[in-house]
């Protein structure tokens, strides 16, 4: 894998967690304050855009790897998803949840590696 | 997890279908991806030219829906569940590889995903259970 392949998996990889941490946000707050709410649409617009990114970098990967080889590192993603929702977004985390996402990354970046 | 709807509007039947969603649109972009590859244009690198593609228009449309649902269930189960529950697709992909697209699966490659499953069992248990009391 290049170095320019690498980074793109990278910034693809960051703007999918930072857009699911502020879609969460978005649609935490519809339960209190409804759809009809320009921080809403801000949110979720904003939520939109950095998954396109993510979208199209992806595409642009797929065009030169085995799917079955690309995709398992989005499973990273899961380690960050988990640790930052729990600092940032202030969710509950045990013991069992941690060992859960560590165990789901490793199997997955193994599959990568394989 | 308040006020949980059932029937269709059930959470984790709406985790399922963006689960699903997302599963079928993996493949329709595989497919679509390799139909129109050009890894000599530094263009594709962006991936634009992969709209080329019918197959990859299809992939948008369930990736739209599996979208609207996934953002059904933020609504109501916490990132650190949902997002881990909805990598069970990271095992569904290499086994429909192995059998749709004659992938190959390696020994190290089925201990990872045997290691995913046992990730999955423990973040879905304590719901499991939750589920049972109410």
């Amino acid at each position: 894998v290049s170095l320019l392949a690498f980074f793109f998996i990278v910034v693809s990889l960051l703007s999918f967690v930072a857009a699911q941490l502020i879609l969460k946000r978005a649609m935490e707050a519809t339960t209190t304050t409804g759809f009809r709410n320009i921080r809403f649409v801000f949110k979720v617009t904003t939520g939109i855009f950095l998954m396109t990114i993510s979208f199209f970098l992806t595409l642009g990967l797929l065009q030169r790897f085995d799917l079955s080889y690309l995709y398992p590192f989005q499973g990273l993603s899961v380690i960050f998803i988990t640790l930052t929702a729990a600092i940032v977004l202030k969710e509950k985390l045990s013991l069992r949840l941690i060992v859960g996402a560590v165990l789901i990354s490793a199997g997955i970046v193994l599959v990568s590696m394989s | 997890m308040r006020g949980r709807p059932s029937g269709f509007g059930n959470p984790w039947l709406q985790l399922g279908l963006s689960v699903a969603c997302v599963l079928v649109s993996e493949f329709l972009l595989k497919r679509g991806a390799t139909d129109i590859a050009a890894p000599d244009s530094a263009f594709s690198w962006t991936g634009v030219n992969g709209l080329a593609s019918p197959l990859v228009w299809w992939a948008i449309l369930l990736i739209v829906v599996s979208f609207i649902s996934w953002l059904y269930v933020l609504r109501y189960v916490p990132l650190t569940v949902a997002y881990p529950l909805s990598r069970i697709v990271d095992v569904l992909v290499p086994l429909g590889c192995w059998i749709f697209l004659g992938e190959l699966i390696s020994t190290l490659r089925w201990c990872g995903i045997a290691l995913v499953i046992i990730g999955l069992a423990l973040v879905a248990k304590p719901i499991a259970q939750i589920e049972e009391r109410l």
